[in-house]
């Protein structure tokens, strides 16, 4: 997180006082953290976890109930009253285990302990209707129906919503009741964590690792900032070849700079690296690393290489194009995902394959849909005098991997050739981020921090798509096309299909709200653009026209608009 | 009425602060929109070395907030306040005056008839902004040469307002020579913003301006004539204004002798544009500015203690620096504001009648291409020599008359101006702040 400067000016004037207590200060722009810092780039896991444990998102799995799971016990830390009553209002808790909840609760207070003995549910995959004696739960399971292995698993296997009862017992006493329930929600309304998580609760059980415990730790399970394979220290003299850009293993046992290292394999730990003993007496000797690679001298951070825009017209020109390849490639992005067959067809490892590259290509271009934002963001802030136009024309043509070429805009099936081309335009130091280099080593010598921040932003998610691109031709790979594609070859629908020219209008209405948002600026512009994303992801707006072009078999594209608010813009 | 086009935004390397210090400590005047805020010892210095977050921050302040019209805009609102040049003449004979008694050097030989004043007072309130106040100003030469034309006037705006629902101002500009009785009364019932021309006590006044015949005793006449209405002024508000000629150094004394004929707020305002020896060379400016810091502290003094300032050049900054006054014009000329002239031609400034530049209509209307032309050429940010200049929006360029003596002297003396009133309105605010009233 880029630390904001911390000042204190005192307002000494009207005016002063006026900026001060405007509401569209109030609401300042924040591009949001770094790509490194969220969730989906942290190690979370439930062993536990170094950045987030994922066991915490079953604490609260009854409403108004807080517990801690080890293996085979569930025992009750806490009851929520006061967010029983509105629980009961919702029809996640019954009315009869309110006066439950309250004897448990006064119970807790006077130093007793409650555990859940029994679990009536619906166990997701594994099947309706199980009655699991939580104590009884063991790593080995057999049977027709199998049960969970653990208590945690168990848990996570109810559906959101499901209706669910528990036998709760006082755990030296006699006493027991029934809580009856729905498993409750792990996000609200909004997409935000359930109001229920406190703050701090997804990091309250992070593992502290001993030195030597990186011995026998799997990749997976090192932090994001402390990677166990990486590239080794540069020889200080000589111009390095390409074999010290190997992979190579950060706790080796020879630690001479003047060779390159061993390589790193997948095999189990190795005589080339240190032993149990040997990193607790040699922990000193491993290197920091800084950009994926050991550092032994003082670092530098490197140099921005991209040279800037001659002039702030130029500089606009290029935001304005910018935010058109942005649009592009959310046309390209989006055709991709839907080209791919509903998980629901498949089985086995396609159908969790398909699942993941759906997921993630819907998360890219929504990311995209968010640097197109960032984009105006940043342009309205260039415009600080005078009346900005939002910059919503899709570029007619995207840049291509060298420095001046472009491509046409590729609207096709998610076949190996379009993630192949999504990979190429998301590489870095070339193609959009070369473009967006550029934008910001002109910014860096006279923009604002925040524009600075926002292109950052958007360069390093552009890295993250490039590595999630990868990923995704990674899983699709040992599949036929013709398993995951909804059709080898698909087209945009033909002349007069009412489904794609009734997704037009939609895109027209979306476009216009988009352009009246932005125009208005923020926050009083926010309602236009809510209006605009409620059209893209409520039920009975653009989703349900996009579900029939799907079954249909064709792609989901959008026609070049002749408004000249939207019509393709061509590079400058 | 079409909006003219938004000029170019500021170069980015003009100064979007200044930093400037008081007894209280360290401060920064954020340039546009004229926003003052104390700064910590750490901030100003990070300011001082140009650290980039501080000028980030200094250039997020530089935004228009919400209701804020951006400073490049060129407004072109509906005229809102005429002046009257209602007499072509004057009983006083000042070398200096700009209006060559009221003649203008021959572009107006006639007074003004009563149906010009009429359709002009008709035309202004007819199409004025509901929401803010009209104001009917009267000039000449000496207005009340011609009195009879000025309470009709009056009494014909008074009547239209209220028949348009318009609150209807009225100011005067005059020598206070001829002031009668009756006149008295006009200003007191109809809560007249006076402006009497007196240059000092009766040495000063009699020399600077003496009688059209050439005799000596205007002080006295004037004495005689205003006396009666600063003892009693009923609603109305009366200001002296005197003229400072070249190399004048005595302005302690004249602003006391003014004072002691009763008045209680002075405006003195060198003399920039005139034939003769007697307006403001370089070698001016330094001694002025001096005499006016010298009479404005010690009226800064007597405000410490309860009391008004009397020097309205001081009160009026204070009070634009309170509120944050910026703008792109030094005056409403063209914008808001427009004289006319007794032949009914309508001219951006009262200063420039019979100036073919500057007559923007006539009682037929406004030439909305020649007033945008006018205005976009005014602009502070097509002033080549304001652009640098970090007091821009206060100053704004100046009288438009007097851009041409616009030297490198004259706007140094207008930045340390505004650098002492910067100072003294924070000390003020801090040491006093009622007397800013409550902000808002």
């Amino acid at each position: 997180m880029i630390d904001a400067p911390v000042v204190k000016l005192l307002p000494r004037n009207v005016a002063a006082l006026r900026k001060g207590q405007d509401a569209k200060d109030g609401t300042r722009l924040v591009t949001g953290n770094p790509i490194s810092t969220r969730l989906e780039s942290g190690i979370g896991n439930c062993f536990p976890g170094l950045e987030c444990d994922l066991r915490n998102l079953e604490r609260r799995f009854f409403p108004c109930l807080e517990v801690d799971v080890t293996l085979n016990e569930i025992s009750v830390v806490a009851v929520d009253l006061a967010a029983a009553p509105a629980a009961v209002k919702s029809g996640y808790l019954s009315k009869r285990s309110l006066p439950v909840l309250k004897r448990i609760d006064a119970s807790l207070r006077s130093g007793q302990t409650w555990q859940v003995d029994v679990l009536h549910g619906d166990l997701g995959p594994l099947g309706k209707k199980w009655r699991l004696v939580i104590a009884e739960l063991g790593p080995v399971t057999t049977g027709t129906r199998k049960p969970p292995p653990d208590a945690w698993t168990a848990i996570r296997l109810l559906p959101e919503g499901s209706k669910l009862s528990l036998t709760v017992r006082g755990a030296h006493s006699r006493e027991a009741h029934h809580l009856v329930g729905r498993r409750a929600r792990y996000l609200d309304d909004q997409g935000a964590l359930a109001a229920a998580f406190m703050p701090g609760e997804m990091t309250q059980s992070l593992c502290s690792p001993w030195t030597h415990d990186f011995r026998d730790c799997g990749c997976f399970y090192w932090a994001s900032n402390h990677p166990d394979i990486v590239k080794p220290p540069l020889p200080a003299d000589t111009k390095a070849g390409p074999e010290w850009n190997s992979a190579v293993p950060w706790e080796r046992s020879d630690r001479s700079l003047d060779k390159p290292p061993a390589r790193a394999t997948d095999s189990d730990p190795t005589p080339i690296e240190m032993d149990h003993y040997a990193i607790n007496q040699r922990w000193q000797e491993l290197n920091f690393v800084l950009g994926g690679r050991e550092q032994v001298q003082p670092y530098t951070p490197e140099e921005l290489s991209s040279h800037p825009f001659a002039t702030r017209a130029e500089l606009l020109a290029q935001l304005r194009y910018a935010a058109g390849v942005e649009l592009g490639v959310i046309h390209e992005y989006l055709a991709a995902a839907f080209s791919l067959r509903s998980p629901q067809d498949l089985t086995g490892a396609l159908r969790q394959n398909v699942t993941a590259a759906h997921a993630e290509l819907m998360r890219i271009a929504i990311i995209e849909m968010r640097h197109l934002r960032a984009v105006n963001d940043v342009l309205r802030s260039l415009h600080p005098d005078e009346h900005f136009k939002p910059a919503l024309q899709i570029a007619a043509k995207l840049p291509g991997l060298d420095p001046g070429t472009f491509r046409p805009l590729l609207i096709s099936q998610a076949d190996r050739a379009a993630i192949n081309a999504f990979i190429d335009i998301e590489k870095p130091s070339s193609s959009v981020d070369g473009l967006y280099s550029q934008i910001l080593a002109t910014l860096n010598n006279q923009g604002t921090v925040d524009q600075q921040h926002a292109i950052r932003t958007v360069m390093a998610e552009g890295e993250d798509h490039f590595e999630t691109f990868q990923f995704i031709r990674e899983w699709l790979s040992p599949h036929q096309e013709a398993q995951y594609l909804r059709r080898r070859q698909m087209t945009v629908p033909p002349k007069g299909n009412e489904d794609h020219q009734a997704l037009q209008e939609f895109y027209k209405d979306l476009l216009k709200d988009l352009y009246t948002g932005y125009a208005t600026g923020f926050p009083e512009g926010g309602e236009q653009v809510n209006k605009a994303r409620n059209l893209m992801v409520l039920p009975d707006e653009m989703q349900r026209v996009i579900g029939r072009i799907c079954a249909q078999g064709y792609l989901v594209a959008f026609d070049a608009i002749k408004d000249p608010r939207f019509s393709p813009v061509a590079p400058p | 009425m079409s909006a003219a086009p938004p000029l170019e935004i500021p170069s980015p390397s003009a100064p979007a602060f200044h930093r400037f210090r008081s007894a209280l400590g360290e401060h920064v005047l954020v340039v546009p929109f004229s926003r003052i805020y104390d700064l910590e010892d750490d901030f100003s210095r990070r300011i001082d070395h140009e650290d980039h977050d501080a000028l980030g921050l200094m250039t997020a302040l530089s935004t228009p907030g919400t209701g804020e019209v951006p400073l490049s805009r060129v407004p072109l609102p509906a005229p809102q306040s005429i002046s009257l040049n209602v007499s072509s003449s004057c009983n006083l004979g000042c070398s200096y005056c700009y209006a060559s008694r009221g003649g203008f050097e021959g572009a107006q030989s006639a007074v003004m008839s009563w149906e010009v004043a009429r359709q002009a007072v008709e035309k202004v309130i007819a199409g004025s902004d509901a929401q803010g106040p009209v104001t009917i100003g009267l000039l000449g030469g000496e207005p009340f040469v011609n009195r009879r034309l000025i309470h009709r006037v009056v009494h014909h705006a008074r009547r239209l307002g209220l028949t348009h629902r318009r609150d209807v101002r009225f100011s005067v500009t005059t020598n206070g020579t001829l002031l009668r009785d009756s006149d008295i009364r006009l200003l007191r019932d109809h809560a007249f913003a006076v402006t009497v021309s007196i240059d000092g006590g009766a040495a000063i006044q009699d020399a600077r301006r003496p009688l059209a015949s050439g005799a000596r005793g205007s002080f006295e006449l004037l004495r005689q004539h205003v006396s009666p209405l600063l003892e009693n002024p009923g609603s109305c508000k009366i200001a002296a204004r005197a003229t400072v000629l070249s190399g004048e150094s005595d302005l302690k004394q004249r602003f006391a002798d003014i004072l002691a004929l009763g008045f209680t707020e002075v405006g003195v305002s060198p003399l920039r544009v005139a034939r003769g020896a007697n307006r403001f060379a370089d070698e001016h400016w330094r001694g002025y500015l001096a005499g006016l810091m010298e009479i404005s502290t010690a009226e800064l003094e007597r405000a410490r203690n309860g009391a008004e300032i009397r020097l309205s050049n001081l009160s009026i900054a204070l009070k634009q620096l309170h509120h944050g006054a910026a703008s792109p014009f030094a005056c409403g000329a063209g914008g808001g504001y427009f004289s006319v002239a007794a032949d009914g031609n309508w001219y951006a400034c009262h200063r420039a009648i019979g100036d073919e530049e500057y007559r923007l209509g006539d009682l037929g209307g406004l030439d909305a291409r020649r007033r945008e032309q006018f205005l976009l050429k005014r602009h502070v940010h097509a002033q080549t020599d304001c652009q640098q200049c970090w007091a821009r929006y206060l100053c704004s360029g100046g009288c438009h008359q007097e851009a041409a003596s616009r030297t490198q002297s004259s706007c140094d003396f207008i930045r340390e101006w505004l650098d002492f009133c910067l100072s003294a309105y924070c000390e003020l605010s801090a040491a006093r702040p009622a007397y800013f009233g409550r902000q808002s």
